[in-house]
């Protein structure tokens, strides 16, 4: 072969091999051939790829919360909030860790019998046969459940022949008690916060998903606005632990457990006899007692006298205790805080509040006797786990003796372990129902896609009952048309016919009628019917005996105070990791159970953080770790509620499991019959052991960095948040004139101050300043609304695909958490304990990010609307980025994290879900801002997005319960974002580093921050009060701080 | 190279020098031949520890960064130390090959070889560690400005884009400069070989023969490369500190961190040098080539770079303190707190930087074989807390003080640390055992040429 017969050989046969190298099979290989095939017949309502919103109501009783269920191709992803009922906006972590529940791969979802799977055929006639026999025999067929309320109540009552109850280990019972005692059937009162100057609180966990009324925490939001009003309310808290709610508190006296009733009968008598008050209350105040209830709780008489004398000066309110307040006392303490209220004569405590029925501790145990003594045939089980609630295994023993055990929900826990007959019901995504959260306020509930599994309505399930036990009263209808029928008697009745005879009536309800659907349709699109709200004020008409003294089970040396969980709440969570690994607000502890120890306490104690103890009570003992902790009243040993779920309860509530400070309380009720968990006094030792608990938080002060910053409530509450010259003048930290440099650099400022200000603020920068033309969004957060509640990071969580890494991650601290709220302690001139801050943090988008410029490969880039790109797929994982954020909110992919089925149902097809060694972050919801610029472009809008569209665009500001986060375009003069950012509170996260990030931080108000005015005068704070917006007086540093 | 006064009789250090070409020849020479039992035992010592530094990224490749300690905001740790450490260690074959050549320095004959070979190897140890601490480290072509249709280019903002180039540019010149320096060297070994080894001395000797042109050319395409090499020692050490002066982090962003860096990197190259080069010469017996001279003159290096780093550790705190930066003054204060997470690891690495080196101001310590050996193995520990105490607890401590959090190297990140020493070790020790480790070209100069009838 010559070199040119060589050189054709080569080249033919390398054209060949190179071909062959690239047929079709790679391609096979690598991307396999996927047919997009429309639908022939599209499902109703759903086009592929995008959202549908039905506007339905999750959680039960008083924790129902009227939400609107995203929905993507037929799976539930999301929970967003519902604004057209009035009812407050918001999305808690609560109704959010629902969404979890629906999708746990631990759900029940068929029905089975004995350990088998069963079909709904068989198990109806189970239990039809089980309940018929059962009535003979003259035993009792029993319901025991949450909270509920609406019509389903009375299906639930009429099937049990009222053997039906309804219990939370959250200490409502107490609250339901004390309310009718004193003023007869009308249910729980509620609060008006709103115009309050003063919030008494007693321990209620209102800020929290653990109390029962979700809209005190926009009210009271609002109370602390000075944009409400001139004023900004006091918070005076008077509880042994100051947890998440009472963290809140302008002040907190960590008071004995177990005594709030009598500091709240002493107050209430000193503020009757301040208003000259002598109407019914009068004989039952006569027990009160300043210097016992002073001596009993450590707080010191002055402090009562001086906390009822604001209290009857101006406009205040006074909460129960809740959870915190469920001591031997705990309807003493319902009915002298009730009093509290009514003799000052504020009328902030009104009727109307919750009115469905709240069963008693002592309710339960008659049950209980009932079951021990074989006289319960059937026991349905809802939603609560009261062999995890009640101590000494009482539940648990009697549940040996029913005859048949049901569980009609399909979350197991340690109660319906012991169920034989599993009728797995649908949850609040796939069932149709009601609830009655306020009297008048009836929120509908509808399905949004067919069930996950082969669950049943439980009204289907109760009907079928009904008809077997007594078939001449049950209804004919399905429940869903039962339900319809019940709302219909609300639409509008139709106007008689002209030609009407005088004894016209309108016609019976007719669910089938065109008018009524259509009413039903608007109905359902708004999630409520209005049956009349509730009007006039409350009127005592009984009375009880309010006399309490210290009263403590137990011999120990230390008192103990349970407190609900923030997210896990009484354990009913434990299984959702979401709530599992969402930081405690307070202590940053993730999973587990932890005690909270005074710093003094554990001196004594000789104990550091993370040691295990153990807690002897009269019921038992438990072991856990020491936080030592300064939002705790000396010698108490606070153990959150929600620990020690076993694996009956599921996978995550045993990885989490931590101990069950329930399980160690002694058997007691309150005199009325309330739930009992506080008032135990315990012996504590080390048993020299280390814990294994888990905290994200750092450092516990800011160390002057002007993250928690502060302006003087009365200094606020004379100007308010107008626009003004001297941007952050309140705030008294030293960034004024880089503030107004930033906003001089920002596009807004720029074009309407083309000259002028530029030219006095320019300065000489490496980069040039990004030039953002049409949109800078932006969010504003305000420090003085958050309360620390949580909701924001798991609405993240949930919107974003975060994963969820497991306990033993985060103990390398690998949380992936795109937004975090810092929590710092700040002490303040006259504060006695520390004052808390809650600083949510997500990305700043900084303008001069150093993320940016660092990264090797481009992966992150500014885009024109001023937002940090983060491009996953280029990212190949330097980790430089996070270094540089000098917010550390870049959060990095340690490993590729799974999501076992079915929760990867539930994640945002929107979102890419990120892969190991990617860096991953915040960008205020990229996926919602694209959607809704592409939907107004649809609509031939070319305007920018107007600001009511951007509002509460974001995951987080969407769930915000108190409207702490707000996000718009600056350079929009009429959002949110470009006003606050010229208020007098604004400040920016490290504003003097020249990131000129995109967040505004609201400075929180404090009353315990006494500045020093400059020029020794005061000259300036006595000025600043007599001007009105807008006119111009020097900011405080500018002749002191420089 | 022909220097005017090979060796000063009156030199107190003065060595013992080869008296013929032939001996030179022959001691050198002498390595090639059957292993020892001693150099067979460290290469499988080497050879063990790579493989398991292997193993370790192997896991890490498998699962995910998460099998080291880092965690937010902690994101670079031993690592990126080992990276530093290493790259540093290459700059003091550098100094010694290059600087050294050109100021004439004479002591730097013995030790220059195995100096360079040194820097090859130590960068090429360190170029390990760029890729490895990636989290999708098959991704590292990315940095690289290749054509591509996407049209994706990389960020030349970024500091580490300049390392790519300072590093890549410095790993090319020093293997070059190693190479031409050795060729006159393989011709010898050619010569005193047979067969097959023969052959392969033969193709890297590039056809060497010793004629008068030739020596013209290498003497001009060596002074050439010296004064190439000459400002990367200066260069790449101030870029690779850019890495992290370019970040806003406090404890990092600082202007005297080029020179602090270099002279780092000198100190901690020059102990290096006494490290390797003391085993060898008792190892090989070259004492005769490598002695307390060339000891104490490196040494003397390390007392003058170590009284830089003083000076800059303190400049940094008085630089903190004058600055009145809350930042900067907080992360310094910190890291001096003897109670601080990190509190330890700063004062182990004044003490082995600053405190230990002082005892080589005494001559007796400075040419005693011992404390030599022992010093400079205490600077070595000292640069590789230097690097910890500015990476790990700058980012430990930084802006945000509700994230601030303390970080703990795993099995793994140690195992890579570990094999990383395995894989220098195992190129030096081969090339010890296959190449001359001491320049006979250079050596012979100072040799008293053969004269006839001498």
């Amino acid at each position: 072969m010559n070199r040119r017969d060589f050189l054709k050989a080569l080249g033919l046969g390398g054209t060949v091999s190179a071909a062959s190298a690239c047929t079709l099979d790679d391609n096979v290989y690598f991307t396999p051939v996927e047919k997009v095939l429309p639908f022939v017949t599209r499902p109703e309502q759903t086009t592929p790829g995008t959202n549908s919103h039905f506007a339905t109501t999750i959680g039960t009783g008083p924790r129902a919360w009227p939400v609107v269920s995203v929905h993507r191709d037929g799976r539930v992803i999301n929970v967003g909030a519902n604004d057209n009922t009035g009812v407050a906006r918001a999305v808690t972590a609560a109704n959010l860790f629902e969404l979890q529940k629906h999708w746990s791969p631990d759900r029940v979802t068929a029905p089975r019998k004995d350990g088998a799977p069963a079909t709904w055929d068989d198990a109806t006639r189970e239990l039809v046969g089980k309940a018929v026999a059962a009535r003979s025999a003259g035993k009792k067929v029993a319901y025991v459940g949450p909270y509920r309320s609406g019509t389903i109540v009375d299906v639930l009552r009429t099937v049990t022949s009222g053997n039906a109850l309804f219990f939370e280990p959250l200490g409502l019972d107490a609250e339901a008690l004390a309310a009718k005692a004193l003023f007869g059937d009308v249910g729980l009162p509620r609060y008006l916060l709103d115009d309050a100057r003063m919030v008494l609180s007693f321990g209620a966990p209102f800020l929290g998903d653990a109390y029962a009324s979700p809209g005190l925490r926009a009210s009271f939001a609002t109370a602390k606005s000075a944009n409400h009003g001139n004023y900004v309310a006091r918070f005076v808290a008077v509880t042994p632990v100051k947890d998440q709610t009472a963290a809140n508190a302008d002040d907190w006296h960590g008071c004995v457990p177990g005594t709030e009733a009598m500091v709240a009968l002493a107050i209430a008598k000193l503020v009757a006899d301040a208003k000259h008050y002598s109407g019914p209350a009068t004989a039952m105040l006569a027990a009160a007692n300043v210097e016992a209830a002073a001596s009993a709780s450590g707080i010191s008489a002055e402090t009562i006298q001086s906390i009822a004398k604001a209290f009857a000066m101006e406009s205040a309110v006074a909460l129960p205790g809740g959870i915190n307040g469920a001591s031997a006392a705990a309807t003493r303490l319902a009915g002298a805080v009730y009093l509290l209220n009514h003799v000052s004569g504020h009328e902030t405590m009104r009727p109307g509040g919750y009115r469905g029925p709240i069963s008693s501790l002592a309710d339960v145990q008659a049950l209980v006797a009932d079951m021990q003594a074989g006289k319960v045939g059937v026991l349905l089980l809802d939603d609560v786990d009261l062999v995890h609630a009640l101590p000494g295994g009482t539940f648990a023993a009697a549940l040996a003796n029913v005859g048949t055990v049901v569980s009609l929900t399909g979350s197991p826990n340690e109660t319906n372990a012991a169920a034989k007959l599993w009728m797995p019901t649908h949850d609040a995504f796939e069932d149709w129902g009601d609830e009655e959260m306020a009297a008048g306020v009836l929120l509908t509930r509808q399905p949004g896609a067919t069930p996950r599994g082969d669950t049943r309505s439980m009204g289907d399930v109760l009907f079928d009952l009904w008809r077997a036990l007594d078939a001449a009263t049950a209804p004919a209808l399905s429940w869903r048309d039962h339900l319809w029928t019940v709302w219909a008697r609300f639409a509008p009745v139709p106007a008689p016919p002209e030609d009407a005879p005088a004894d016209w009536t309108p016609p019976p309800v007719d669910i089938s009628a065109a008018r009524t659907r259509q009413w039903l349709d608007g109905t359902l699109q708004r999630g409520m019917v209005a049956t009349g709200m509730a009007g006039g004020s409350l009127t005592v008409t009984g009375s009880m005996d309010l006399a309490s003294t210290a009263e403590h089970a137990g011999d120990g040396a230390y008192h103990l105070a349970v407190y609900a969980h923030n997210f896990k709440l009484d354990g009913r969570y434990a299984n959702e990791p979401w709530a599992q690994e969402t930081p405690d607000p307070m202590t940053g502890h993730v999973w587990d159970t932890w005690a909270l120890v005074h710093p003094e306490t554990a001196g004594k104690l000789g104990v550091r953080d993370n040691d295990e103890i153990k807690i002897t009570a009269p019921g038992g003992e438990i072991k856990v770790g020491v936080e030592v902790h300064p939002c705790v009243a000396k010698d108490v040993i606070a153990v959150a509620m929600g620990g020690g779920k076993t694996a009956a309860s599921g996978r995550y509530a045993e990885e989490g499991r931590g101990a069950n400070v329930l399980a160690i309380l002694p058997d007691r009720k309150d005199p009325s019959g309330a739930y009992v968990v506080q008032g135990v006094k315990v012996a504590v030792a080390a048993t020299g052991a280390r814990a294994n608990l888990v905290s994200t938080y750092g450092n516990d002060d800011d160390a002057d960095r002007n993250f928690a910053v502060v302006c003087e409530a009365e200094e606020w509450s004379k100007v308010g948040d107008a626009e003004t010259e001297h941007v952050g003048h309140l705030n008294g930290i030293h960034h004024m004139e880089m503030d107004r440099r930033l906003t001089a650099n920002e596009s807004a400022w720029r074009k309407q101050n083309p000259d002028a200000e530029m030219e006095k603020t320019s300065f000489v920068d490496f980069y040039p300043v990004p030039d953002h033309p049409t949109y800078r969004f932006t969010l504003t957060v305000d420090t003085n609304a958050c309360n620390g509640c949580g909701a924001c990071m798991v609405a993240c969580q949930a919107e974003n695909n975060l994963p969820v890494v497991g306990k033993w991650k985060m103990e390398k601290a690998r949380q992936l958490a795109w937004i975090r709220i810092d929590r710092f302690f700040a002490k303040h001139t006259d504060d006695e304990s520390p004052s808390v801050h809650f600083v949510p943090m997500m990305c700043q988008q900084c303008a001069h990010a150093p993320c940016e410029s660092v990264c090797p490969v481009l992966a992150t880039y500014h885009t024109i609307d001023g937002l940090n790109a983060m491009v996953y797929n280029r990212c190949v994982g330097t980790r430089y980025c996070a270094n540089a954020c000098p917010y550390s909110v870049r959060r990095f992919n340690y490993h590729s994290y799974v999501w076992p089925e079915p929760f990867n149902l539930q994640l945002n097809p929107d979102v890419v879900a990120r892969t190991m060694g990617v860096m991953e972050k915040c960008t205020f919801c990229v996926q919602r801002i694209r959607r809704t610029k592409a939907a107004y472009r649809a609509e031939g809008f070319t305007n920018t997005v107007p600001n009511e569209a951007l509002n509460q665009l974001t995951a987080c500001a969407e769930a915000c319960p108190s409207q702490a986060l707000s996000f718009g375009n600056l350079n929009d003069p009429e959002s949110t974002p470009h006003k606050t950012r010229k208020s007098g509170r604004n400040y920016l996260a490290l504003s003097d580093i020249n990131t000129f990030p995109a967040v505004n931080y609201l400075s929180r108000a404090s009353f315990h921050v006494h500045r020093p005015h400059h020029g020794g005068g005061g000259e300036h704070a006595a000025a600043s009060g007599h001007e009105t917006e807008g006119t111009h007086h020097e900011p405080a540093h500018d002749a002191g701080g420089h | 190279m022909a220097l005017v006064d090979p060796i000063d009789a009156n030199d107190p250090g003065r060595p013992n020098r080869p008296a013929t070409y032939g001996e030179t020849n022959r001691d050198i020479i002498r390595v090639l031949l059957k292993p020892t039992v001693g150099w067979a035992v460290a290469v499988v010592l080497a050879a063990i520890a790579m493989v398991y530094g292997g193993w370790c990224w192997y896991q890490q490749f498998t699962w995910g960064m998460g099998v080291s300690g880092y965690h937010p905001p902690i994101q670079w740790g031993v690592y990126i130390v080992t990276f530093v450490f290493w790259i540093g260690i290459g700059h003091a074959g550098t100094l010694i090959s290059a600087i050294l050549f050109l100021v004439r320095s004479r002591w730097r004959t013995g030790v220059y070889r195995a100096s360079e070979a040194m820097t090859v190897f130590a960068v090429m140890t360190a170029l390990l560690f760029p890729v490895l601490h990636l989290g999708r480290c098959w991704q590292a072509y990315w940095f690289f400005p290749y054509p591509n249709q996407r049209q994706l280019w990389m960020n030349f903002k970024s500091p580490l884009m300049w390392d790519v180039f300072a590093i890549s540019t410095y790993f090319t010149v020093s293997a070059v400069f190693f190479y031409v320096g050795l060729i006159p060297d393989i011709a010898v070994f050619r010569d005193h070989s047979r067969g097959l080894v023969r052959r392969v001395y033969g193709v890297l000797s590039v056809g060497w023969r010793g004629t008068h042109v030739q020596w013209h050319s290498y003497m001009g395409s060596y002074g050439f490369f010296a004064a190439f090499a000459a400002p990367l020692v200066l260069s790449v050490h101030s870029v690779v500190s850019w890495d992290f002066a370019m970040a806003p982090t406090p404890g990092w962003h600082s202007t005297i961190f080029p020179p602090y860096f270099v002279a780092g990197a000198i100190f901690s190259g020059c102990a290096m040098v006494i490290s390797l080069l003391m085993p060898m010469a008792y190892l090989f017996d070259w004492h005769k080539y490598v002695n307390t001279w060339h000891y104490e003159n490196l040494a003397k290096m390390c007392l003058l770079t170590s009284g830089i780093l003083t000076y800059a550790y303190g400049m940094e705190y008085f630089v903190g303190w004058y600055s009145q930066n809350p930042f900067e003054q907080s992360i310094f204060f910190w890291r001096a707190t003897p109670t601080a997470d990190y509190g330890w690891a700063f004062y182990l690495m004044v003490f082995c930087n600053c405190i230990a080196p002082i005892a080589w101001y005494s001559k007796k310590l400075r040419t005693n074989h011992v404390s030599l050996f022992i010093v400079a193995a205490i600077i070595n520990v000292g640069m590789w807390m230097e690097r910890f105490n500015i990476i790990v607890s700058s980012l430990a401590h930084n802006f945000d003080p509700a994230t601030w959090t303390t970080y703990a190297p795993t099995w793994i990140e140690w195992g890579v640390l570990i094999g990383s020493a395995g894989w220098f070790s195992f190129w030096f020790l081969l090339f010890s055992k296959t190449f001359p480790a001491i320049a006979i070209t250079e050596i012979k100069e100072m040799v008293a040429p053969p004269v006839r009838g001498h």
